[in-house]
């Protein structure tokens, strides 16, 4: 056999962590033990260093650190609560609306949800759940190239609607959507329709530090985020809200209430300063991803029967992410790709790792795309970050090549 | 060694002239399962005692309750043969009992030793009224007792009143061995306990299309192995990497037929190992009419290329039934771990359901592999599971 090669291709699973940030975090959280609910001086220590990280981040999230040397002190928009992870961010303002609702006279009756057909499962799963439990749920599909249409979204809006969520950037094909444009299509519905309480969810998981995130708090309610995708800590993410919201669940009242349990500073901080890092460069870090990009989309289309999903997209499409690419394989199962791949030494994966931990393996992203079956059977997802060279776009290429070759049935 | 089980073989017992030859197996199976546990074995006709000392309680019930051949034990009192000692031995296991909240009982008293003064009748009576006055919370129920108090007046005296079922069957190794088709599946672990209980080793062959299929189906099937071993003492699993196989079949024969050819394809393989481990016949798990080549014709044509015998303990029954019997066995929950053994990619939409024998024999033979087979055979991994390795 071969040497194994080492090439990680699984960014948007999750990042290699930043060993030097992680360090430093954990040695300052060590030594600023006090919990920061405390009165006393260790307490107010760790407080004032949840604070700090509390406000880089929101900076980070709302694009203000490039702006920060023009203009010191811009106003924040949103606030941000950190939470036990992206997952956690997604359900927070889902299960605000099932508390709200409770709380009503007409209760679930009068209550609605939206969410698109290619959210994660963190929203998709969870808005499912709260579709057992009685509220009406509209499931908005996407076009064949992944995107959604915001007078889609609109006409799925009624006036018991409460909240829409739309994912930022697609975990599996890497599709961008036009927040700002079904923000506005929101605000617009909610105006017609006489409901001013409608609230725009933002899963923002695999935009931060990847793209640029324009968050107005006007029309966004709330985002998530996540730390272990940029290099942060696994265990930590980060709801941010322009709006007030009720938590279900409810505890010490820690994060504003909206959630409770003592507070991760080791996490918070570490995921702030990585947030903060991978913000700050971003424009050349995008035009190198960009640049992978291009070479992986040019290898795949030269290996013969391999195609992009959706095929319409091109390199350089800013209707998609660059640091995330589905592939089809067809006659080779994306799972028996990526295993013998793995063989190899290249970390790949088949659509979102998240959705491997289920016993049936569907592929519901590309589906509602309308994609083949077997097609969205036969595709991996190959995702990239900041290690990513040249060599290892090219190491991927000639060994999936030569596989596929092999192993197609 | 402080405590004792009364064995109660089964089958055996029916056995005329070679009942000492199944015995001598019992015994000797017993004493490898045992394993270092220090134990004096009895025999005498009808029962066995074994003496060991309590420390090893659970791993000997463990042993006693798997082991073929046996058709149930329990944890006895031993005493003289006298009136008071087994009075006192009685006494005292009503009261274990009544600590448990059971309530009814009854004593059945049996006397192979005639000389003992009272009759099982009479003994019986006179027990079941000194334990009545000694336990108030009991009254006797002679049909469906809570518990029994089994007196058994033999060389010694015997009470006790905890039986516990054995697998009955045939002791490992009074049978031939037998190669069980092992999938990552819920059926051919139960076949392969099936065929166990009949006394014969079993040892496994397991088919698999690395990378086609994962690596952690191949762990599951070797959970499901040791898990056998619980039953058959210890086995050996055969692994067969059939990628190329598979892949040939899938070039040259019309899809419909591909399950079939693959099948029989394994049928020649397991064949051939079979011949080679002396193995005397094949186990498969398959029932009749499960799926589509498992009807008559397809069983017909998947055994054509062998010369010994296929045994499918489970062809008459359905799925509910083995499933059951798996949960029993403690193989249900490996098997429905979601790693699968085939990859869908092999597995035609419209499988053929009654395929001609000669047509089917002529197409599997104009396939040619053989040489693909010896070569899988060859290149098979071999994994050993010893009865120690269980728990």
């Amino acid at each position: 056999m071969n040497p194994k090669e080492n090439v990680y291709l699984d960014w948007a699973a999750t990042s290699p962590p930043d060993k030097q940030i992680l360090e430093e975090c954990l040695e300052r959280s060590c030594h600023s033990y006090g919990n920061p609910s405390s009165v006393h001086d260790k307490g107010k220590e760790a407080r004032a260093l949840l604070e700090e990280a509390r406000i880089t981040l929101a900076k980070a999230v709302e694009n203000r650190i490039a702006a920060e040397s023009e203009r010191q002190g811009a106003k924040a928009k949103g606030k941000i609560v950190f939470t036990g992870s992206g997952t956690e961010a997604d359900q927070i303002p889902l299960l605000s609306v099932l508390k709200t609702a409770l709380c009503k006279p007409l209760g679930l009756k009068e209550c609605h949800i939206v969410v698109s057909a290619i959210e994660h499962p963190a929203v998709f799963a969870q808005a499912k759940r709260l579709e057992q439990l009685g509220i009406a749920l509209s499931v908005v599909n996407p076009e064949t190239d992944g995107r959604l249409l915001p007078e889609k979204i609109q006409t799925a809006i009624r006036p018991q609607t409460r909240l829409v969520a739309v994912m930022a950037v697609n975990n599996e094909t890497g599709a961008v959507q036009d927040i700002g444009e079904i923000g506005r299509a929101v605000q617009e519905a909610g105006k017609v329709l006489g409901s001013k309480d409608i609230s725009f969810h933002v899963d923002c998981v695999q935009a931060l530090g990847k793209l640029e995130i324009s968050l107005d708090p006007v029309l966004v309610g709330s985002a998530a985020f996540s730390a272990h995708k940029i290099g942060g800590p696994r265990g930590v993410g980060a709801l941010w809200v322009s709006k007030s919201m009720e938590a279900l669940c409810a505890g010490g009242g820690q994060e504003g209430g909206l959630r409770s349990g003592t507070e991760n500073l080791f996490g918070a901080m570490a995921f702030a300063t990585c947030a903060a890092r991978a913000v700050k460069n971003l424009a050349e870090r995008l035009d190198r991803a960009r640049s992978l990009e291009a070479a992986l989309m040019e290898g795949i289309r030269q290996i013969p029967g391999a195609l992009i999903l959706p095929e319409c997209r091109r390199p350089g499409d800013r209707l998609f992410s660059p640091w995330i690419l589905s592939a089809a394989f067809p006659g080779l199962g994306g799972e028996v790709l990526a295993r013998a791949l793995s063989d190899q030494g290249i970390a790949v994966s088949t659509g979102s790792a998240c959705s491997h931990l289920e016993r049936k393996k569907g592929h519901r992203v590309l589906d509602a795309m309308g994609t083949a079956p077997e097609l969205s059977f036969s595709s991996i997802r190959i995702s990239t970050g900041d290690a990513t060279e040249p060599r290892d776009i090219e190491q991927f290429l000639s060994i999936c090549a030569d596989l596929y070759r092999r192993l197609k049935t | 060694m402080d405590i004792l089980y009364l064995i109660k073989p089964g089958e055996i017992l029916l056995k005329k002239e070679n009942q000492r030859e199944f015995i001598r197996r019992l015994v000797k199976e017993l004493r490898m399962r045992l394993g270092e546990i220090p134990v004096r074995i009895e025999e005498f006709p009808g029962r066995f005692f074994l003496f060991a000392d309590q420390a090893h309680a659970e791993r000997i019930e463990f042993v006693l309750s798997h082991c073929p051949g046996l058709n149930g034990f329990a944890r006895s009192r031993l005493c003289h043969k006298s009136y008071e000692d087994i009075l006192n031995a009685a006494l005292a296991e009503a009261a274990e009992r009544v600590s448990e909240n059971k309530r009814s009982f009854k004593v059945e008293a049996r006397r192979s030793d005639k000389s003992f003064p009272l009759g099982s009748y009479d003994l019986s009576a006179k027990l079941g009224e000194e334990i009545l006055n000694a336990q108030s919370s009991l009254h006797v129920d002679v049909h469906k007792p809570d518990f029994v108090v089994n007196i058994e007046i033999r060389e010694r005296a015997y009470v006790y009143s905890q039986s516990i079922p054995g697998p009955r069957g045939l002791p490992t190794g009074s049978s031939a061995k037998l190669l069980l088709l092992l999938s990552g599946g819920i059926d051919s672990p139960v076949a392969g306990y099936m065929m166990a209980l009949r006394g014969s080793p079993i040892e496994c062959i397991h088919f698999h299309s690395y990378p086609y299929t994962s690596r952690e189906a191949q762990e599951k099937v070797e959970k499901l192995a040791l898990a056998l071993t619980a039953w058959c003492g210890h086995t050996r699993i055969w692994m067969l990497p059939f990628t190329e196989v598979q892949m040939a079949i899938k070039r040259s024969a019309p899809e419909e037929t591909s399950t079939l050819m693959f099948r029989s394809a394994m049928m020649e393989a397991a064949g051939l190992l079979a011949e080679r481990i002396g193995a005397k016949a094949l186990v498969t798990g398959e029932s009749l009419g499960q799926v589509a080549s498992q009807t008559a014709e397809a069983m017909a044509l998947t055994q054509a290329p062998l010369s010994i015998p296929v045994f499918r303990p489970l062809v008459g029954l359905d799925k509910e039934q083995t499933v059951g019997m798996a949960t029993k066995i403690g193989t249900f929950e490996l098997s429905t771990l979601p790693y699968e053994d085939c990859c869908v990619l092999f597995s035609p939409p419209h499988p053929l359901l009654k395929p001609d024998l000669k047509e089917g024999k002529n197409l599997y033979d104009s396939l040619g592999l053989r040489p693909l087979i010896e070569e899988s055979l060859n290149k098979a991994e071999k994994l050993k599971f010893n009865y120690r390795d269980i728990r």
